[in-house]
């Protein structure tokens, strides 16, 4: 791997970068321009499919909610491994399998572990 | 055999220790005051075998290697012992002063609730003043110096329920820490100049080289700060007047006879390294005579009958230095012993008379206790005309030789010396008058009381009587007809140096007549003292005033110890304490120092930051941010 | 290797173990299961350098010590670990299963060859410590600690990826052999991003083993998580940390020692300041103890910073004398501030020791050895660490690092012996505390080693 970059060399992420950000910004600039821009009581309301306002939106939640969105990122995202394992099965041969069976298996077990903790009954 | 022997001598005390630290409340009081003298006892007479057994093979030095220690890298400590003349000597004085004080201990300790564990105390302390003087190299003398230390905190603090007296503990135990400092650094600059800790690697390869060698002044000096630390010397000197707060028999073992001695037996075995550094050798004498003369000046005002032995002390061990700083390596060895001797008689008297005086300090509050106790009076008699200087008792060989050495030096010094034997006379003195003559100033109830002390305590006054009378004899100058053994014997450790630096070993060049001369003034001037107590305490029967009598000028000054004590409560104490305070509420003091400092933006931030952050912590990582940034700029952009 | 293997499942094992009705299995089981470990260790003891993972994890004599003294530790902290039984919000064995993971996460940063190794093993340690720290779920300072533990080691990590990922633009590889030998061939002329690079993984490591200007969490931390918790993070973390740096500066960095030892020298005697002097002034002694544990790392710092031949076993030897007194003082507490405990919360002030060795001879010597040991009084294994770490600046001459040292070992004393005091001298009535026979044992066991390797420091360097 070549290692003596000079700043130069840099300079296509810095022109990329700055058309990014560019294009952000003239978008933005550009909807609030041209669009129309009406005013109301009604239009300043917040939107809530039609019903009135009720209360506060900072109401506490059970845990059980966090609960179950933080187990299903953990597991989707373990799942993502799959994926080039999936590419790549022919060439990793038996001894992948074996890997991946065991990764598999580890996972089990902390589902499980999670099903005897009693994480997944909502009703409780 | 001579093995066994050897391993027996610190082996005993350590048993002693055990059994009587861990059975303490089991053993029966009888059996831990026998446990504890016969640990001693039989150290001294192991001891006694090795010195008989060493005379007989020739006085040869010889190293026993008992294992190998520590490695680290090339550098490889054995634990093993040296006995040679320097460290028998030393042998002979801890076991023998030590076996003594273990006996006198047992009446003096009767009524002690801690009695086990005052005896466990003073054998541990026996066994690391042992392996102080054994070893064969600084680590071992450094764990032993360390230990000895450790023992004296626990037995100044042994009356523990005052705090003033842990407080005395644990400011001997600082002040020693500063000079093991010294010590510590001392040691490593040994190591890294020699690649080794023994000493007659570090001897035979010091010999090469020059005299004046700065590294070997950096180490001597270093080591003497050490010595300044355990020996109480100026500046380091203000912990030992405190220690009198132990029990006395503590005082007169550790802090009289042994622990205190240990700096001047490290310059003594270190003689090679300092007769190379003559500029250290000016530092050791300088400090040496103004801490002889400094205090001997407080004793002479205080009225409490240990600070007066404890300034004694002090300024005696200042007489020791002095003499090593003028090269008279023998004649300070021989002020240690007869130091010993008598010191720790007259800590014993004390402690005798404390004892019938139902632990009453105050010189005021006695007088006329020599009818009453008259063994105590007659060996606490003996000790004074001895360390007055007077002959023909021990302290005049010893001290005089000191005095002769410094007179052939620097004439100064030898003056400094003499004015303060004239001080030490002096308050030795009115110390005996005011105890022991005129009437007795103390209330009914102690008049009562007053009893002489029983045979366990005074059976060790008489023999150390004897000794502090006779033990001149070992010295006995030529211009008075003797041979000077003493001399002699010890003269094979200073082959090295005088090999080193031969002119510094000239032998005395003072014709007789000029001794005589000498010690004619120096017994004159101490009798002079003398005289003059006689004449204020006796015929004039004054007696010092109470505490609260306002003095005057230099005598206000003298009786407040110079306010010293006052001074390092300024200077070191307090700062201290006000920067701790100050790094306590460092928290608080940097939110303040950064929210004044720069001003609305950083509060805004701030709060906006605290929304989603518990409390400090925000504070907390802002401190790291500048911590990061401090370290980057200064790195990549300023270095 | 075997110890991550072993542990990763006896850690899953433990959490089944806790389905079971009866939980007094959990203890000798964990138990169990970390000397398997500590067998698991040594099996590669006599094969010399070996490496696994294509390169990216080193097993060698030094990390087997390492990896043993954890272990050892970790042995002696869960045998302490009484009264989870009588505790209903307790969960032991979710509270094991967390040491034995974060103990892999200890060996992955003692064993690491590839800086993403060390990354993953600081971040299985630290999320496994955040959760123990505050595992006392109704002690709202457990919860606080906890969770500012978490903010700001989320912090550190960021800052220490941000440095490998500046170290991998620098010399474009993660693994220690590649860093070193782009190091070697320029060190002449000097690279930024590297540099800037090495400081911030110095910066998120420093943060880990609690160096002054990072040391804001320990406190706080130390104070408020369940002592037997404190003693784990104070010992564990602290060696795997040490162990760590050490690996990265002796190995990749030596070429550049002229760039970052100036930095590292004044953190460390910041560290000694700090922790040493705002000690003093602490009224807790687990407070005065989380100071004590600041001020250690500054000393272990003397030994990384003049990183001579000597440091790699000075820095060995000072861990292990450090766990053990630690660990010591740590076992003493515990039961101590229990038994004294104050409208239901343990008292840990030093006035709770009042008295102590009137009923308790045991506790309260093995509480004066760990503080001699701390301290670095002689004939303690503590002294010769220090004594080690200071033989090894001596030989970079770096005289003023040790008599800052020194000094602040001097006023070290201050605040250990005040413990000592209050256990010997000060009035006090302590009923004799009832402890489990197991600990007892324990407790003596690294009382004894302390004053074996105080008194034949040797022995260590022969066991190695």
């Amino acid at each position: 791997m070549n290692t003596n970059y000079l700043p130069s060399d840099f300079l296509p992420i810095i022109v990329q970068f700055v058309l990014a950000a560019a294009f952000i910004v003239v978008t933005m600039i550009v909807t609030h321009r041209i669009g129309p821009s009406r005013k109301s009581k009604a239009k300043d309301d917040p939107f809530e499919c039609g019903i009135e306002v009720v209360g506060n939106a900072r109401t506490p939640i059970s845990v059980k909610y966090f609960l179950v969105a933080i187990l299903f990122v953990l597991f989707d995202v373990e799942v993502i491994f799959m994926y080039p394992w999936a590419v790549n099965f022919k060439k990793l041969g038996m001894l992948g399998f074996i890997e991946m069976v065991l990764f598999m298996a580890l996972l089990l077990a902390g589902f499980y572990y999670i099903l005897r903790k009693g994480v997944l009954k909502w009703e409780e | 055999m001579s093995l066994f022997l050897l391993v027996l001598i610190p082996l005993l005390p350590l048993i002693g220790f055990v059994i009587n630290g861990i059975g303490f409340r089991h053993i029966p009081k009888g059996a831990v005051g026998v446990i504890g003298s016969l640990a001693a006892l039989g150290s001294f007479a192991a001891s006694v075998a090795v010195l008989l057994a060493f005379k007989e093979a020739g006085s040869q030095p010889q190293i026993v290697s008992l294992f190998d220690w520590i490695t680290v890298g090339e550098l490889s400590i054995p634990f093993s012992f040296q006995h040679d003349q320097l460290s028998l000597l030393m042998l002979m004085i801890i076991t023998g002063v030590g076996s003594l004080i273990h006996i006198y201990s047992i009446g003096y300790m009767k009524h002690d609730e801690g009695f086990g564990k005052f005896f466990a105390f003073l054998n541990l302390f026996l066994f690391f003043m042992l392996l102080l003087v054994m070893g064969s190299n600084y680590v071992i003398m450094f764990i032993g110096w360390e230990g000895v230390g450790l023992c004296s905190y626990l037995l100044i603090g042994f009356w523990n329920k005052n705090t003033s007296y842990n407080n005395a503990a644990r400011k001997a135990f600082i002040m020693n820490r500063i000079g093991d400092l010294g010590f510590l650094l001392g040691i490593f600059t040994i190591i890294a100049t020699f690649g080794s800790v023994e000493y007659t690697e570090v001897f035979r390869q010091a010999t090469g080289l020059p005299i004046g060698d700065p590294v070997l002044i950096t180490i001597t000096l270093l080591l003497f700060v050490g010595a300044m630390g355990k020996s109480a010397q100026i500046p380091l000197y203000t912990w030992l007047p405190d220690a009198m707060a132990g029990p006395t028999p503590v005082s007169a073992l550790i802090h009289a006879a042994t622990m205190v001695t240990a700096g001047i037996y490290m310059v003594i075995r270190s003689n090679v390294l300092y007769t190379l550094a003559p500029e250290t050798l000016e530092v050791v004498a300088i400090v040496g005579a103004a801490t002889a003369i400094f205090a001997a000046s407080i004793g002479l005002l205080q009225n409490d009958i240990k600070k007066v032995l404890a300034y004694s002390t002090v300024s005696q061990l200042g007489y020791m230095f002095l003499g090593l700083g003028v090269m008279a390596y023998s004649a300070s060895m021989f002020h240690v012993i007869t130091h010993a001797f008598f010191k720790a008689l007259l800590f014993l008297g004390a402690g005798s008379v404390i004892h019938a005086m139902s632990d009453e300090q105050d010189i005021r509050k006695m007088g006329g206790l020599r009818k009453k106790l008259p063994i105590t009076f007659i060996t606490f008699f003996i000790a004074t005309w001895a360390i007055s200087g007077l002959p023909p008792f021990s302290g005049f060989f010893s001290k005089d030789e000191i005095l002769a050495h410094a007179f052939e030096h620097n004439k100064l010094l030898w003056a400094v010396g003499l004015v303060g034997s004239a001080m030490t006379s002096f308050y030795m003195f009115r110390l005996l008058f005011l105890t022991f003559f005129g009437t007795f100033r103390g209330t009914h109830e102690q008049e009562h009381h007053l009893h002489e002390s029983p045979a366990s305590m005074t059976i060790p006054l008489m023999v150390l009587a004897v000794f502090s009378a006779l033990g001149g004899v070992i010295g006995i100058p030529e211009a008075l007809g003797g041979s000077h053994q003493l001399a002699e014997f010890m003269s094979p450790l200073f082959d090295n140096s005088r090999q080193a630096n031969p002119e510094a070993f000239m032998p005395i060049s003072l014709s007789h007549s000029e001794e005589y001369m000498l010690m004619g003034v120096s017994v004159l001037v101490a009798l002079l003292s003398g005289i003059a107590a006689y004449v204020m305490y006796i015929s004039k029967a004054s007696v010092p005033a109470p505490e609260s009598e306002t003095r005057q000028g230099v005598q206000r000054a003298v009786y407040h110890k110079y306010y010293v004590d006052e001074l390092y409560d300024a200077v070191f104490v307090k700062p201290m304490r006000t920067l701790s305070n100050l790094l306590a509420s460092f928290g608080e003091f940097f939110i303040d120092l950064f929210v004044d400092g720069t001003g609305r933006l950083v509060k805004a931030l701030a709060n906006l930051g605290r929304q989603t952050q518990t409390g400090s912590t925000g504070y907390y990582i802002f401190a790291m941010v500048v911590g990061i940034m401090v370290i980057l700029f200064w790195n990549l952009l300023i270095k | 290797m075997y110890p991550i293997v072993l542990l990763s499942v006896l850690g899953i094992v433990v959490l089944y173990l806790g389905f079971l009705k009866s939980k007094s299995i959990l203890l000798p089981a964990t138990l169990l299961f970390l000397v398997v470990a500590m067998i698991g260790n040594f099996f590669e003891w006599n094969d010399g350098e070996l490496l696994y993972f294509k390169g990216m994890f080193a097993v060698n004599k030094l990390t087997l010590t390492f990896n043993a003294i954890v272990l050892f530790s970790a042995f002696m902290i869960v045998a302490m670990t009484q009264g989870f039984q009588d505790n209903e919000e307790a969960q032991p064995a979710e509270y094991f299963a967390l040491m034995l993971f974060s103990l892999v996460g200890a060996f992955m940063m003692i064993g690491f060859e590839n800086l993403i190794m060390l990354f993953l093993g600081v971040e299985i340690l630290s999320v496994a410590m955040y959760v123990l720290t505050g595992s006392d779920k109704r002690n709202l300072r457990s919860n606080e600690a906890a969770l500012k533990y978490f903010l700001m080691g989320a912090f550190a990590t960021g800052i220490m990826l941000f440095g490998i990922a500046l170290l991998y633009g620098a010399s474009g590889s993660f693994s220690l052999n590649g860093i070193e030998s782009f190091v070697t061939l320029n060190q002449r002329s000097p690279s930024y991003l590297l540099y800037a690079g090495l400081l911030l993984v110095l910066i998120g490591m420093l943060f880990k083993v609690s160096a002054a200007p990072f040391h804001f969490w320990t406190p706080d931390v130390y104070d408020g998580a369940p002592s037997i918790f404190t003693a784990f993070m104070a010992t564990i973390v602290k060696t795997a940390g040490f162990a760590a740096l050490f690996r990265l500066l002796s190995h990749s960095f030596s070429g550049i020692y002229d760039f970052w030892w100036p930095t590292l020298s004044i953190l460390t005697v910041l560290t000694l300041l700090v922790g040493n002097i705002i000690a003093v002034y602490q009224d807790s002694f687990k407070r005065m103890l989380a100071y004590s544990s600041i001020s250690h790392a500054g000393y272990l710092l003397i030994a990384l910073t003049s990183m001579t031949k000597q440091t790699e076993n000075a820095i060995l030897f000072y861990s292990m004398a450090y766990s053990f007194a630690t660990i010591c003082a740590f076992g003493v507490l515990i039961p101590v501030a229990r038994e004294k405990s104050l409208e239901g919360r343990p008292n840990e002030s030093y006035e709770a020791f009042n008295g102590l060795a009137k009923n308790n001879p045991l506790l309260a010597f093995v509480l004066t050895v760990s503080m001699l040991s701390l301290a670095g009084i002689p004939l303690t294994a503590g002294f010769w660490g220090k004594f080690f770490v200071f033989s090894s600046a001596v030989e970079r001459e770096l005289v003023w690092m040790i008599i800052v040292a020194v000094l602040m070992s001097a006023v070290g004393i201050y605040y250990y012996f005040r413990v000592i005091m209050a256990a010997y001298m000060k009035e006090g009535d302590t009923a004799t505390i009832r402890i489990a026979p197991f600990y007892k044992i324990v407790l003596i066991a690294a009382t004894l080693l302390t004053i074996l390797f105080g008194l034949a420091p040797g022995l260590f360097e022969a066991a190695m």
